[in-house]
């Protein structure tokens, strides 16, 4: 155990030391910390502009208003698009070409709340239930699901590559005789994987606090849905059990090789594998009550992003979250078992790749 | 005392080891010669536990080495193994760790080490930073770090200058004199020859010759007869097997399989005998007659 956690912590200490990792950091927290505001600048303006002549209006939300002297000065003013539309004298609106539909139901709408308000008619604003409770951050659950695809995608991809590099590391320049005979293969294998798993979570965290944080000045803060704790806690569980089904089949496959330019070939039935897990993840956040959604986030490996996107996209009944997490456990401990196996029988075959039957035998 | 009985491993077709045997007393340095090929690094893999044998059996005291006697075993594997990128004193640290040495100890001697090898001012230099030599010498601290019970070095001296083959030298016969047994391969022949006190000669997979350095020149060297006379007349050892050369004033006469006393008397009424001895081969002649 303790030398495992010595494993843990040169991988952690070695890491964190290199330029590369704290530069991702750093343009890690820049891209989630900006991404809040891009809904922003894709929405266009949150505000009409209207030019009035003569007495404004009572306030009208989305409506901003604007004095001009005369009615030729508001023309132009419309012509010009200074303003959206122009009204005169609360009697006639002008615009360019046709009025936009939202702007001249509000206007319209002000306009007639405003006469029966003069004539002493009072108005109570319908008060609106809504009946699916859910409803209301669809939207948002959806946004949020598709960061959390791609998200979990890239930290698993990222960090299962850093085990299968470091394994070859020590495989092709031999480290790996001299660690052997001081510890064990799990020791070392484990040691590695807590590790480098140590540095996923990190960036995970950041990704997480920085976005939570960002969401506030954004103005999304209010429409984060209900629950977000337990999304965000079950996407760490998510992570955990993901990228320890990952990373140990990197190792394994890490461990074939002994040159790191056979790296990408030896992992490309992991890389596949990822990247359909990542494919019906995100139309598992685009459809989360379809029935493809509902069976991938119970099996393993797809439920590793499946189901944490699937939670954040809609309500995800408790007793299903339970059964894939128990599935994915099961299946995450049998590829660890196996994956150190070939690891053992693969580490110290130098030289040409090895065959999968070779290292098992 | 750590004993090698009688290893054998094949690949496939080919046999790399056919039954190599031989014995590294405590305080002895072994040195492990042989050609390219002949086996030296499978029987040092093995030793370490990194290869394992088709059969046979390594002992240490007697008893078949375990995974937790080899923790005590200092490695150096023929290709050298480091971290580029981690410093020279916090890798020697690191391993000393994994042998089981406290933070404190492991520092002590990480420092201890690097300065007696002439790298106490590249301590917190990155390792791909350092010259092939240090990193050399590093590779050394990191088998020596954790004060082994057994050392096994394969080609430690290959690619080293003069100074640092001094330095390693003085190591290895320091962790000797400690009463740990030592065994190195090389194929710098005067080198073992100077520096130990048995060697194990391997070939084709197998120990062909092995023991300490002065029997194997007395048993090998009993067959060649050096007389020198000074003055003898041409022709004098007409008659005697082996051959004559003229040295100067001198008559050397090598001969081989002849009646000794016969040739000492030839050579006395002949002129003024200088030497009379067993010619002691040198180990690179052992070595050549015995993997001929």
């Amino acid at each position: 155990m303790n030398a495992m956690w010595l494993v843990a912590r040169r991988e952690i200490r070695t890491r964190v030391r290199t330029g590369s990792f704290l530069v991702s950091l750093a343009i890690t927290v820049v891209i989630v910390a900006v991404l809040p505001f891009v809904p922003k600048f894709f929405d266009g303006h949150d505000d009409y502009d209207v030019g009035v002549v003569g007495t404004a209006p009572a306030a009208v939300a989305q409506v901003k208003f604007h004095q001009y002297p005369d009615e030729a000065a508001a023309r132009k003013a419309v012509t010009g698009g200074d303003v959206d539309a122009a009204l005169v004298d609360d009697r006639k609106v002008l615009a360019e070409g046709q009025l936009d539909t939202r702007l001249g139901l509000l206007l319209e709408n002000a306009h007639r709340e405003a006469r029966l308000r003069a004539s002493g008619v009072t108005i109570t604003p319908l008060t609106v239930e809504s009946l699916a409770a859910d409803a209301r951050y669809r939207q948002v659950r959806t946004g949020i699901a598709m960061l959390l695809v791609m998200v979990l995608f890239f930290l698993n991809i990222y960090s299962a590559m850093f085990v299968a590099m470091g394994v070859v590391e020590e495989k092709g320049s031999r480290i790996v005789e001299i660690l052997l005979t001081s510890l064990r293969p799990w020791q070392l294998l484990g040691g590695k994987i807590i590790g480098l798993g140590v540095l996923g979570l990190i960036n995970l965290g950041v990704v997480i606090g920085v976005g939570l944080a960002a969401s506030v000045p954004a103005g999304l803060a209010p429409d984060l849905p209900p629950g977000m704790a337990g999304i965000v806690a079950g996407t760490v569980v998510w992570f955990v059990l993901g990228y320890a089904f990952f990373a140990a089949m990197a190792a394994a496959f890490g461990s074939l090789v002994s040159r790191q330019e056979e790296v990408g070939s030896v992992l490309s039935p992991m890389t596949m594998l990822m990247t359909i897990t990542y494919l019906v993840a995100y139309f598992a956040a685009i459809e989360p009550a379809g029935s493809v959604a509902r069976i991938l986030s119970l099996i393993p490996p797809f439920s590793s992003m499946v189901m944490p996107v699937r939670s954040a996209a809609s309500v995800v009944p408790f007793g299903e979250v339970a059964l894939a997490v128990a599935l994915m456990l099961v299946a995450t401990v049998a590829v660890l078992f196996g994956g150190a196996r070939v690891y053992e029988g693969a580490v110290l075959r130098t030289g040409a790749r090895v065959r999968l039957r070779e290292a098992l035998g | 005392m750590l004993e090698i009985d009688d290893l054998r491993k094949r690949y496939g077709d080919t046999v790399a080891l056919d039954g190599v045997g031989f014995t590294v007393r405590p305080g002895e340095l072994f040195g492990f010669v042989g050609a390219n090929g002949a086996g030296k690094t499978t029987t040092m893999r093995i030793i370490m536990g990194v290869l394992r044998a088709d059969s046979g059996e390594v002992r240490l005291s007697g008893r078949p080495v375990t995974y937790e006697d080899r923790r005590a075993f200092g490695y150096m594997p023929e290709e050298r193994g480091l971290y580029q990128k981690m410093r020279a004193a916090e890798q020697v640290e690191y391993f000393g760790r994994l042998h089981g040495l406290t933070p404190a100890a492991a520092r002590t001697a990480a420092s201890g080490l690097l300065e007696r090898l002439g790298l106490a001012d590249r301590r917190d230099e990155a390792v791909q930073a350092l010259s092939l030599g240090n990193q050399q010498r590093v590779q050394l601290a990191v088998a020596l770090v954790h004060d082994p019970a057994v050392l096994v070095l394969d080609e430690p001296f290959s690619g080293l200058d003069p100074l640092a083959v001094d330095a390693l030298a003085e190591a290895l016969k320091d962790r000797a004199a400690a009463g740990v047994p030592v065994i190195f391969s090389s194929h710098q022949l005067d080198l073992v020859e100077r520096l130990c006190d048995s060697v194990g000669i391997i070939s084709a997979g197998r120990v062909v010759a092995s023991g300490p350095v002065e029997e194997l020149r007395e048993r090998e060297g009993r067959r060649l007869l050096k007389v020198v006379v000074r003055g003898a007349p041409p022709g004098w050892a007409d008659g005697l097997p082996g051959r004559v050369t003229q040295d100067g004033e001198r008559q050397v006469l090598l001969s081989e399989g002849g009646d000794d006393q016969e040739i000492l008397h030839a050579a006395v009424r002949a002129g003024r005998v200088e030497h009379f001895g067993w010619q002691r081969p040198t180990l690179t002649e052992i070595f050549r007659e015995a993997v001929a």
